[in-house]
């Protein structure tokens, strides 16, 4: 598990006068189950993107435990990434005509990472999310339970953060609260951090710690109260 | 990473098959005029190779080629036929052999000629070489039976030449193929194609000279077609009368003698003294030579368009590729966001299109091959030269020079996939 200290943080686009993204500063601790809110537009994405390297800050500092990811090179940070964060995203982005199975494993043949026993452990994730047929072709499966492939998908590598951003917006409710529920499970078991861009409320309230962004600044930042509302 | 592409190349089949059938097809064109070209060139050498030196009377060199070498229908001047005993008694000489033309029987030339250049041609695959006046030796390609009796007509028939009455052939010998023009003739005696034309051979030095109006008088016959029922009427010619091949007798006038002489220096001395003005001698290599150099102009038109074709479609995958590019900008995204290292995204949209283009330059290479084979064996079936569809060594070069520009031009969508940001690739 990683924790994470960011600081000084500003980042703007050519010609708009508001910061995409202001933040002072924000520390994560090792292990903490965090939602981050907002409107559309308030920055939710773009503190996704930097926090994972996906996209480089002009300034300040991301210290991922004492890893400061904005020193490193391109190849560096993709293969930090691959190997510290487990990502999940509203359109899923599995490969069509890869199995289930061979979706799971893609990025980490594709950076050479193959263990031993990683097949094992693919297909026990896989079970584990409640898909028993490994070889199923990903354009054959339904919306849910591709988002399931991509949650066995980002836990392979046992990642120290799982960074997940709309993992339920694109499914109907049954499927995103059944989504949710294995996120919170498994981030749970693995003790990992785990990071949730949602609008999904329900799934909100359910983690520990609540961010609100507005304007690309945080507006609130505090505990969950346990159905305060 | 192999199983990714290959799931990508499926998901993609259509634009994959027309990437790949546009490199094949402007491949394939590029080959077979390469082909095609050479095996025209080779050939037409190969079907001279047989023939050391040809001596006619003068005129065109090309048309004494085409004519004895080719057979191609059409007239000769005569030369005085004392020319072959000279040339027989020459000691330079390994053999002389004296060709006529004109006759034709079903699309196949009928060419008087002696027994000497049946067995310099090739040896016989069945029956035996003519031995009366009245029998022919068929070429491979002939499409006759043994036995079968050939009517031969003046000129051709296609052309309104009239039917000789006097003379049927029977064919007692078939040769094995030669690769020459020469397949598809029935070779008949020398004697017999005079007898027909009214020009037998006459010992007394007195007939010489009414003989040489006679030969005039053929001469414009075979010209003037309008003129073709004035020889009809000639009595039967024994077919049956053996045949008497002592050409010391003054034989009447000929389109042309097919010389072997006994090395090389003879065969230029050879070429030298027959170059005057009653005879022409020619090597037809030479002669081929020079057609290829007015013809070589031809060919670089031809590789101009090719090679124009091959540019457009080069051009036009390279449009393709960066528009699929521009298409796959989240796959690529994704992959990166996932961990792919950047070499391996490199790798997977270089890879892909190295792939097609180089299943494409196969393809085309083989397809080209195929072209090449096909019209080579349409244009044998109807000169009977064989034209050799072969590969050379630098086609190999050629295709490793294609195969390189291919991994370039791959480079190039592969370094624009290479630079995208991933997270401004996602978003899009």
């Amino acid at each position: 598990m990683l924790g994470l200290q960011l600081q000084g943080i500003d980042i703007r686009f050519p010609g708009l006068a508001a910061p995409a993204l202001a933040i002072e500063s924000l520390t994560l601790a090792a292990g903490s189950r965090v939602a981050l809110i907002g409107a559309s537009g308030s920055g939710k994405s773009t503190l996704i993107s930097i926090l994972t390297g996906l996209e480089r800050v002009g300034q300040g500092r991301i210290l991922w435990d004492d890893v400061d990811i904005c020193a490193l090179s391109e190849g560096r940070r993709d293969r930090w990434r691959g190997a510290n964060i487990g990502l999940v995203l509203q359109d899923f982005h599995l490969f069509p005509g890869l199995s289930a199975l061979e979706n799971v494993l893609l990025p980490a043949s594709l950076s050479g990472a193959m263990a031993r026993d990683i097949g094992a452990r693919a297909r026990d994730l896989l079970l584990r999310v409640g898909l028993t047929r490994p070889t199923q072709m990903i354009e054959t499966m339904s919306r849910g339970e591709m988002q399931r492939v991509a949650i066995a998908r980002a836990l392979l590598r046992r990642p120290g953060v799982v960074i997940a951003d709309e993992p339920t917006a694109s499914l109907d409710s049954e499927a995103g609260a059944a989504v949710g529920e294995l996120l919170l499970e498994l981030s749970r078991e693995s003790g990992c951090t785990l990071l949730v861009a949602t609008h999904d409320l329900s799934l909100a309230q359910r983690l520990d710690r609540r961010i609100r962004l507005a304007g690309g600044r945080i507006v609130d930042d505090g505990p969950v109260l346990e159905q305060a509302a | 990473m192999i199983g990714f592409i290959l799931a990508d190349l499926r998901r993609l089949w259509a634009g994959s098959l027309v990437v790949v059938l546009l490199v094949a097809l402007a491949t394939a064109l590029g080959v077979a005029v390469t082909l095609q070209e050479r095996a025209l060139r080779l050939g037409s050498a190969r079907a001279a190779d047989k023939f050391d030196l040809v001596i006619g009377a003068p005129g065109s060199e090309t048309q004494l080629i085409l004519s004895s070498i080719f057979l191609q229908p059409s007239p000769l001047p005569l030369m005085d036929g004392t020319v072959l005993p000279r040339l027989l008694a020459d000691p330079r000489v390994a053999s002389a052999a004296p060709v006529g033309f004109g006759d034709s029987f079903g699309g196949y030339p009928v060419v008087g000629t002696s027994t000497g250049l049946v067995h310099q041609l090739e040896v016989l695959a069945e029956g035996r070489v003519f031995a009366a006046l009245g029998e022919a030796v068929a070429g491979s390609a002939v499409d006759l039976p043994i036995g079968y009796a050939v009517k031969p007509t003046h000129g051709l028939a296609e052309r309104g030449g009239h039917a000789h009455t006097e003379l049927a052939y029977r064919i007692v010998g078939r040769l094995e193929p030669t690769g020459t023009a020469w397949d598809r003739a029935i070779l008949v005696p020398m004697q017999a194609v005079w007898a027909l034309h009214g020009m037998e051979a006459e010992s007394d030095a007195d007939g010489r000279h009414d003989h040489a109006d006679d030969l005039e008088h053929d001469h414009g016959h075979s010209h003037d077609e309008a003129a073709s029922g004035a020889k009809a009427g000639h009595a039967p010619i024994d077919a049956d009368a053996a045949l008497n091949e002592d050409w010391g007798k003054v034989p009447p006038g000929l389109p042309a003698i097919l010389v072997k002489p006994k090395s090389i220096a003879d065969a230029y001395k050879l070429r030298q003294e027959y170059r005057d003005t009653e005879t022409l001698a020619v090597f037809p290599g030479e002669v081929l030579t020079n057609l290829y150099a007015t013809l070589g102009d031809a060919k670089r038109v031809l590789v101009a368009v090719t090679t124009g074709a091959q540019v457009l479609v080069a051009a036009a995958i390279l449009l393709v590729t960066i528009l699929h590019v521009g298409q796959r900008r989240r796959q690529i995204g994704a992959l990166r966001a996932f961990g792919a290292p950047r070499r391996a995204v490199f790798v997977i949209v270089w890879s892909e299109l190295f792939a097609l283009i180089a299943a494409g330059v196969l393809i085309g290479f083989s397809l080209g091959f195929g072209a090449a084979k096909f019209i080579a064996g349409y244009l044998s079936g109807e000169s009977g030269v064989a034209m050799p569809v072969v590969f050379a060594a630098g086609d190999g070069l050629l295709m490793s020079l294609i195969l390189a520009f291919a991994a370039i031009l791959a480079v190039l969508p592969a370094v624009l996939a290479y630079r995208q940001s991933p997270a401004a690739a996602l978003r899009a």
